[in-house]
């Protein structure tokens, strides 16, 4: 999520931002484990995950398959020629997820704000996340959010799957409607299952990443098709459409215009090749997308500079590359991740509305985590975090006009139950949207956004 | 409406996308149930490749039916057999398994690498035991090449790691096996990994 300035004064900006990163902190680390695939499959939760939400090499097999493995009692029904008509298990797939929290900055954001917070639930999820057919299953989570203290649609993925055998190798395929670019995919080192699982509500994050990094998310829908051959090489290709929430790309007259409206469909892909070798496995992979926006945008007198019809567009090439790492045996899990991203940014829309001082920019995100588990237990996790590109004041709206951010983050955890954690974080910035010191122009550092975040979540 | 005709488009084909119906237990049946569930994690035709997950391709059947038996009655209860096989087993009827079992022994076995400094010594525990530690000869049961019978498990190509984690386990009664505590309750680290060397492969 990044700001889009133009001619909004600063308090527009840094109100649109703090709201924008709260979406995307809120939208990007809700996601954890379901108990409810558990109950489906009587598989025990460290089948699928070291620690939830990182997947073992069988769950990524279990999540490419479609969540449909099953081994409970069913309802069916099938027809003369003996074919499924239906089957239904007997134990509905719902499962319920809570986090409550406590954070406290090192300084509050303004002098109106407080530097804690306490949350409440900080969100509470529930999801059907289970088999609906032989070979169709789903993964749709809702959330209640304390601070928005609404509902909203959270991560969404239903699939087709099937196996199949050709030429002595295995080939799982099939194919994903979702909402969210990576909520598909298989690895923790993509943006949406990557770290930080979890986040301070009211942490002021970086204002840009990049497009893919969660800016999309739950505000599109897109098919993917995908194969997993041999449980090792991976590729998949789809589009995504926006769809908004709360909103409609087709009645703008009256409203709010929507912004960030994809024109046509934006391409997606994802391949990746992963080498399991006794109890260690090691992915690398490439994903990304393009994706051209339509923003009108309200001028003077009340009428739309451009509409979603006409007009430029900004178009987004995000390229990334990922790789990921796991040691897993009964005493010690570890994950190790790192992923980099490059987003050109050709602005013909925003250009033209001198919304920014060059034509095209670029962004580039880096993250490196590592996390230990001890019996699955006792955890540890350390973050870096890093965000370079152009410089461009009117449109990244630092006074540097750098959008360069970079942090790090450590996280200690205990699991008393495998469904029961409770987690300590802290986050420490040495660059802040631009700049280490007073990168506001109003003599705030980017330590002050320092946090430490408390939490216990649960899923059952 | 193209976006509404593309999403209806997925969804039809997944709708439309129903199994047939399961035939009886028979080997066709058993070849499906292996490469749709088993083969997740015990790899194609039982040749896994995660140390995790032991290799089940050229086992004999009477281990495989034995342990599945287990599996699905609760008897065996070492933490992965709980966390993994008793959700697996939990549906398979007796024809299921006995379909399973011999399609799995049929498959082409994986052959050990018998090879590392300790191979040598490895095979010289398997055939005559330790006598001081109260070991007898592995070959007794497990046959002079590792290749099992009935209900004794083949051990030649297996996953080392997995080898010796169950050897470990027999000894420190995590995995409850009466005979093989008996039989491993002496043995020296040395001595089990030696004797993995020689009959596995990793």
């Amino acid at each position: 999520m990044f700001l889009r300035p133009g001619r909004r004064d600063a308090f527009s900006i840094l109100c649109a931002g703090l709201f924008g990163l709260a979406m995307l902190a809120g939208s990007a680390d809700r996601a954890q484990a379901v108990p409810s695939f558990a109950r489906q499959t009587g598989l025990a939760c460290e089948a699928c995950h070291t620690v939830f939400p990182q997947l073992t090499p069988f769950g990524r097999v279990f999540k490419a398959s479609g969540y449909t493995l099953s081994n409970t009692s069913k309802v069916q029904d099938v027809d003369r020629m003996k074919h499924y008509l239906m089957t239904l298990s007997d134990v509905p797939p719902i499962s319920v997820m809570g986090v409550a929290s406590t954070s406290s900055a090192n300084k509050a954001s303004d002098a109106n704000s407080s530097k804690t917070s306490t949350d409440f639930p900080q969100q509470l999820s529930i999801f059907y996340a289970g088999a609906i057919a032989d070979n169709v299953g789903g993964f749709l989570q809702v959330t209640y959010e304390g601070q928005s203290g609404g509902f909203g649609m959270d991560n969404a993925d239903i699939r087709f799957a099937d196996v199949a055998t050709l030429y002595n190798h295995s080939v799982i395929y099939g194919i994903s409607l979702n909402n969210n670019p990576t909520v598909q995919d298989l690895w923790n080192s993509t943006p949406a299952w990557g770290q930080p699982f979890l986040g301070s509500p009211t942490m002021a994050g970086p204002a840009a990443a990049a497009r893919i990094e969660g800016a999309m998310a739950q505000a599109v829908a897109g098919v993917s098709a995908y194969a997993f051959v041999d449980q090792s090489l991976y590729g998949e290709v789809g589009v995504y459409r926006s769809a908004l929430q709360g909103a409609s790309v087709s009645n703008i007259g009256g409203g709010t215009p929507p912004t960030d409206v994809i024109t046509g469909v934006a391409p997606y892909w994802r391949f990746a090749y992963e080498y399991d070798w006794g109890q260690q496995s090691l992915e690398l992979g490439t994903f990304g997308l393009q994706a051209a926006l339509h923003n009108p945008t309200t001028i003077a007198g009340g009428s739309f500079a451009q509409s979603l019809q006409s007009g430029p567009t900004d178009r987004f090439t995000d390229i990334g590359i990922d790789t990921q790492y796991q040691y897993i045996d009964d005493d010690n899990q570890v994950t190790a991740t790192a992923r980099a991203i490059r987003e050109n940014q050709r602005l013909d829309a925003s250009f033209a509305q001198t919304l920014s001082d060059n034509p095209s920019n670029r962004i580039d995100t880096m993250n490196a985590t590592l996390s230990y588990f001890w019996r699955r237990k006792l955890g540890a996790t350390i973050g870096l975090f890093n965000v370079d590109g152009s410089t461009d004041v009117t449109y990244f709206g630092s006074p540097n006009g750098k959008p360069n951010s970079s942090w790090g983050n450590v996280e200690v955890d205990y699991l008393p139950w495998l469904n029961v954690k409770l987690g300590l974080q802290y986050t420490a910035y040495t660059k802040f949207n631009g700049a280490s010191n007073n990168y506001d122009g109003n003599g705030r550092n980017a330590s002050d956004n320092n946090m430490i975040f408390g939490y216990v979540w649960f899923a059952y | 409406m193209k976006k509404i005709l593309s999403i209806s488009a997925a969804l039809g084909l997944c709708l439309a996308a129903t199994g047939a119906y399961a035939a009886p237990a028979d080997l066709a049946a058993a070849a499906d149930k292996v490469a749709k569930v088993c083969q997740n994690c015990h790899g194609p035709n039982g040749d896994s490749t995660s140390a995790t997950f032991p290799r089940l391709n050229g086992q004999q059947a009477g281990y495989i039916a034995a342990q599945l038996k287990k599996f699905r009655d609760h008897s065996r209860n070492d933490p992965h057999a709980m966390a993994y096989m008793w959700g697996m087993a939990s549906q398979l009827d007796d024809n299921g398994i006995t379909g399973i079992a011999d399609y799995l022994a049929a498959q082409k076995p994986t052959q050990p690498q018998t090879g590392g400094t300790l191979a040598a010594e490895g095979k010289a525990i398997y055939m005559n035991g330790v006598e001081a530690h109260n070991v007898p000869p592995c070959a007794a049961c497990h046959g002079d090449h590792g290749e099992g019978m009935g209900e004794f498990p083949r051990l030649a190509g297996q996953h080392a790691d997995y080898l010796k984690k169950q050897l470990e386990d027999f000894r420190a009664l995590v995995r409850t096996n009466d005979i093989m505590h008996t039989n491993t309750k002496d043995m020296t680290d040395r001595e089990i990994e030696s004797v993995v060397s020689w009959l596995a492969n990793e």
